[in-house]
């Protein structure tokens, strides 16, 4: 069936831009961003669309700037976002940990690059997997999400903000160049309910309102500058008050807290794909853009009698551990097929729980992992070929 | 059932390749295509290989990049190579020899057509695109001339809408040939 | 109690009742003391002096967002009963930039220090004087980072020695005052601290003008740099200021190191009616949204 003849109206869209109306759609109404290869038309598309809804635009002086202003527009109240690519992503880590320590929402997306350092501006990678896991210093939380269709981008980039929102966390959005500059047929799907999804402002007197302590889902609700509460906002490990503090048994059950709370987040947070994964003795692991070159390769090794499935994390971190566990539990090989020299692997490694073989497909030239090097693959590990 | 479709359309930087991919993106679209297209390009504006490609499919396709083409344009030598091994034998492979000394060799048939000589004669190089979406438009199976012009026709800025209907005009003549050939 | 706090108004020279009625404990976050600062630092002084500002402007405190970035002029912000947000190093002037763009109701006055705005956020100063957005910032130039225990910045005096310049400072120094005024600051003013009445005047012009305020208080920090290069005490380095900074025009400036007057002008430099950034980008909205309105209809 086509996309129009189920009635829904189509456009051809690019997945940045995708990036941009998705956050558009799901109430962003500020932007800072700094110009770079390959997302610029987030910012261009966002420069555009931001000021007919009475959004803010700003081009910053720089990456650290942009991701700076964000957080600051977050704390006024605002759904705020940010884009850049590997570069760029690295001079913001301070200020990702900043929120995430600070516990502000805000939107960071990547488009992924080849790198290191400035590699190959305008060619596809997925190098910063575990950058944004483990990018900025000291221990934090995280939720990156890694959409692999312009639809996907749309959807993820509006769901990013609800997350981000209801755990108060810096939620990042991961895809590749490839992907940001494809171009689709889309039906945008309805983000109404990301949209409507807005953080737990506080209540109450204002003399009882402590920053830090947070409801059963271990998320604080937020004091609004203007509405009383006058809080004290730090980079510093503070206590529940919000104060600096460095007494060892008042920082253990604030971390602790920080730390759980994606976790106790979970069935919120988590999402995948995953393709003929219960008889599968074969599992393809492969995100973003490969995650379709993945699908095809699966199907057709189907076709042809190959019990081979798929497994697509969409929220990448934290990883959908269990689920990948009771979805494989069968399998007696993976392949992890990722474009760069060994991340995902790493986690597949520490994932798994049996004595399964974990092989690595991997490409790291700029060029996408095709369906037929996958299908190679798993031919491979099988001993067919 | 539609037919799946993959188009490439190669050369150098600031050929105007986007362009002819946007022009049957949008001509595909409107037979009722799922439409995906993408693009690869160096960093500099001008110059370098570009190329942009085409996956039509009915519905959303598993993969959004080309494996099989069905039809390439190489404007440019810089692109004569690209798209090696992907190239099915029955492909249409349409081809400017005079920036192109060295076309790919395969099963397929290439066709070469003074695309860029026609531009010139028309009064810019810088139509070679459209002369060559003319050329594919008229020569494919798989999609009307008129749709192409429909498209071409929309996405055209007013001051060179002339210019380039005479351009697509040219190319299909040069198709005609090559067909009464 | 805090002997800092303890001083009532009363005893500071006044010129109209709202001044008179100042009582800083009003502004103060006193749960939060006693505070970090040194015996004889000059920040106390320049947060007193603000908040004297604030008060004379009538600027209610929930609508106050002090913004600060990291080193000892990070701390200071963090005392007053306001909305406060301590952030990364260098990073204030950029934070507070998307704070009131999103929030143009809030009052945002960044308090930042001479190596938080000049090093390593140097270009959020320039581009903040530059776009020209309703922002007070308050420098604290005490000459060095004290904080981290008296390394050179971009404003230790030459020859001076600190833990990182152990024959003296060789480097060329930065007058933050031009250079904000270069960059397009559009109100620019220094003053010592020993001048409390007239601080407090130059930070209230600070915050009542529309668009970007530079201010730069010149801070004395006695237990590092005072003690490193035998300043003497507080109130010896703070005289000290008084011989070398004077109200007066750049033009009179002794200039024998680059870009570092070797005595210092005081006072307001800049005023200038250049167009607040938040106003422009709104009405470009505003704009914007008109068309957009027509065009449905």
């Amino acid at each position: 069936m086509t996309l129009q003849s189920s009635g829904q109206e189509t456009i051809n869209l690019q997945g940045n831009h995708a990036c941009a109306l998705g956050a558009v759609a799901a109430g962003c109404r500020f932007y800072a961003g700094y110009p770079i290869t390959p997302s610029s038309e987030v910012a261009e598309r966002l420069a555009k669309e931001l000021p007919k809804v009475g959004g803010v635009f700003l081009q910053m002086e720089d990456e650290i700037a942009s991701i700076a202003a964000t957080l600051g527009a977050s704390m006024g109240g605002v759904k705020a976002m940010t884009a850049t690519s590997g570069p760029g992503f690295s001079l913001k880590q301070e200020n990702l940990g900043y929120g995430m320590g600070a516990e502000i929402p805000c939107v960071v997306v990547n488009v992924m690059r080849g790198g290191p350092s400035t590699g190959m501006p305008t060619r596809p990678a997925q190098g910063d997997l575990m950058q944004a896991r483990w990018g900025t210093h000291g221990d934090h939380p995280v939720i990156a999400l890694t959409p692999g269709s312009v639809e996907e981008i749309y959807q993820q980039t509006a769901r990013a903000f609800a997350l981000s929102e209801k755990l108060r966390i810096p939620v990042i959005v991961l895809f590749d160049e490839s992907l940001g500059h494809l171009v689709e047929t889309v039906a945008l799907p309805d983000v109404t309910d990301y949209e409507k999804t807005v953080r737990k402002w506080a209540t109450g007197k204002p003399e009882d309102y402590k920053p830090y302590k947070a409801d059963k889902d271990g998320v604080p609700p937020m004091a609004r500058p203007g509405d009383g509460y006058r809080v004290h906002t730090t980079g510093l490990t503070v206590d529940e008050s919000g104060w600096p503090t460095q007494k060892s048994a008042e920082v253990e059950p604030v971390m602790k807290r920080l730390l759980g709370k994606v976790a106790l987040n979970n069935d919120l947070v988590e999402s995948f794909e995953d393709m003929d994964c219960e008889d599968a003795e074969v599992v393809v692991v492969a995100l973003g853009v490969v995650g379709r070159a993945a699908r095809k390769a699966v199907r057709e090794l189907r076709a042809s009698g190959v019990k081979a499935g798929l497994f697509r994390p969409i929220t990448l971190w934290p990883f959908p551990t269990k689920s990948f566990r009771k979805l494989t539990k069968k399998a007696k090989h993976f392949v992890v097929a990722e474009m760069n020299a060994g991340q995902l692997i790493l986690e597949i490694g520490a994932a798994k729980t049996g004595r399964q073989s974990v092989t690595g497909l991997n490409r790291f030239d700029g060029v996408p992992i095709s369906p037929s090097q996958i299908k190679q693959s798993v031919k491979e590990v099988l001993g067919h070929e | 059932m539609m037919k799946n479709l993959e188009m490439r359309f190669s050369g150098a930087g600031g050929q105007g390749l986007q362009l002819c991919a946007k022009i049957f993106s949008r001509a595909l679209t409107g037979e009722g295509y799922h439409v995906s297209m993408s693009q690869s390009y160096e960093p500099t504006s001008r110059g370098g290989l570009s190329r942009a490609d085409i996956v039509a499919s009915d519905g959303t396709p598993d993969y959004p990049l080309t494996t099989d083409l069905n039809t390439v344009l190489i404007l440019d030598q810089a692109a004569a190579d690209a798209s090696e091994g992907i190239i099915r034998d029955d492909a249409l492979v349409i081809v400017d020899p005079r920036r192109t000394k060295n076309p790919p060799k395969g099963k397929f048939k290439v066709i070469e057509l003074p695309l860029s000589e026609t531009a010139i004669s028309l009064g810019s190089e810088r139509v070679t695109n459209v002369v060559a979406t003319g050329v594919i438009a008229e020569l494919s199976d798989d999609i009307e001339l008129e749709i192409v012009e429909r498209a071409l026709r929309q996405s055209s800025p007013k001051k060179f809408l002339d210019m380039n209907m005479d351009a697509l005009q040219a190319g299909v003549d040069l198709a005609r040939g090559v067909k009464s050939a | 109690m805090n002997k800092q706090v303890a001083i009532s108004a009363e005893n500071n020279e006044a010129g109209n009742s709202e001044i008179r009625d100042f009582e800083i404990r009003d502004y103060l976050r006193l749960d939060m003391f006693p505070h970090f600062m040194c015996p004889g630092c000059g920040h106390g002084i320049a947060l007193r002096a603000l908040l004297w500002a604030i008060h004379s402007q009538g600027i209610e405190k929930d609508k106050l967002a002090i913004v600060s970035g990291i080193g000892c002029s990070g701390r200071v912000g963090s005392y007053i009963d306001a909305n406060t947000y301590h952030t990364t190093h260098g990073r204030p002037l950029a934070f507070a930039t998307g704070l009131k763009m999103a929030r143009p109701d809030l009052h945002v006055v960044v308090i930042t220090g001479d190596g938080d705005c000049l090093a390593i956020g140097g270009n959020h100063l320039i581009h903040a004087a530059r776009r020209n957005l309703d922002i007070t910032c308050l420098m604290l130039n005490n000459e060095i980072y004290g904080m981290t225990g008296g390394q050179v910045s971009p404003t230790t005096p030459h020859d001076r020695f600190t833990t990182t310049t152990p024959a003296g400072n060789k480097e060329p120094v930065f007058d933050a005052s031009r250079l904000a005024e270069a960059a397009g600051a559009g109100f620019v003013g220094r003053e010592i601290t020993i001048h409390l009445p007239r601080l407090r005047d130059l930070i209230a012009e600070g915050l009542a003008y529309n668009g970007f305020s530079f201010i730069e208080v010149m801070s004395d920090c006695t237990e590092v740099n005072g003690r490193k290069n035998d300043l003497g005490s507080s109130p010896e380095m703070v005289l000290g200021q008084t011989r070398t900074m004077r109200p007066s025009e750049y033009d009179n400036n002794v200039v024998d190191h680059p870009f570092r007057p070797n005595t210092m002008n005081t006072g307001v430099f800049v005023r200038s009616d250049r167009p607040e950034y938040g106003a422009t980008y709104r009405n470009m909205v505003d704009e914007i949204q008109a068309l957009q309105q027509k065009g449905q209809k």
